[in-house]
């Protein structure tokens, strides 16, 4: 899989998207199945005040990783950082839209750190969770 | 033997040390976790720019996350933020291990919060991740928080 180089990312552009589903078999498999699990306890759930499982927030991170992965590939698997709020419960069966927008690029050791800004949305046009992310340029 | 008790805001401690079991990383387990997050990188099955196969690299956040399960009893919590360093892949074969440490906790807009600060290593010492993490804890959950 190919990766960028420092003259290839400009501040300002826009990654390709990504588009995943957290579906509650995806979840199980992220989350393993518990009792009195918000993630995988549709009645604990439902009792918490939750309308059905929640995927973790975690699994945004991932998302977050996969995107940041194909843009600079062995600079963000040794190398790259994360910081992401979750402001929004993401339900199981929720559709995320996963951006990020290059908005720094700095020096460092004499290589270039590339600074993204993050974000999931669902498909109500919500954040559910917002950041930054970056990654040495290999 | 661990004594577990419910996990109260009031009487956790800041400074208060967990340790995870350890976690030997397997193709099936990174296999399972490609198929939970819709990532298929050709590095986490085959070969890598590290020589073999890796995981993820936020495969490892969940052992981090649970750390506290290993003295309290968690019934849920709402986890709020995370932040991670990336310091060296997670190879198929190693076996992993993380440590945490409660740096803070807090009330806000009367919701309980703790932040943990923890390191991840392999068997040899390798820092793997190091990061923390906010998580808000249970008492009254409001619908529209993640």
């Amino acid at each position: 899989m190919s990766t960028s180089t420092a003259a290839a990312i400009e501040i300002g552009q826009e990654l390709p998207s990504l588009v995943r589903q957290p579906t509650q078999r995806r979840i199980d498999a992220y989350s393993t199945v518990r009792a009195h699990s918000i993630h995988s306890d549709e009645t604990w759930a439902q009792a918490k005040g939750f309308r059905t499982c929640l995927a973790q927030g975690m699994m945004s991170t991932a998302y977050v990783s996969d995107m940041m992965t194909r843009l600079l590939g062995s600079g963000f698997v040794k190398g790259g950082t994360m910081s992401i709020a979750f402001v929004k419960p993401v339900y199981a069966g929720d559709r995320l839209t996963v951006r990020g927008a290059v908005k720094d690029k700095r020096q460092e050791d004499g290589r270039t750190r590339v600074i993204v800004e993050v974000s999931c949305t669902n498909q109500h046009g919500q954040q559910t969770a917002i950041g930054t992310a970056s990654g040495l340029l290999p | 033997m661990t004594e577990f008790k419910p996990l109260d805001y009031d009487t956790l401690q800041v400074g208060e040390e967990f340790v995870s079991d350890t976690q030997l990383i397997t193709p099936e387990d990174v296999e399972t976790y490609a198929f939970a997050v819709e990532d298929e990188h050709p590095w986490f099955s085959g070969d890598s720019p590290f020589g073999g196969p890796i995981a993820h690299p936020t495969m490892l956040g969940n052992q981090a996350l649970r750390l506290r399960h290993s003295r309290y009893i968690v019934r849920a919590g709402l986890h709020a933020r995370m932040e991670f360093q990336f310091l060296e892949p997670i190879r198929h074969g190693v076996r992993t291990r993380s440590r945490g440490r409660v740096i803070d906790k807090y009330e806000r807009r009367g919701k309980p919060y703790m932040v943990t600060e923890f390191v991840t290593e392999d068997e040899h010492g390798t820092v793997l991740v190091r990061g923390q993490f906010t998580q808000m804890l249970f008492r009254d959950i409001p619908k529209e928080q993640p």
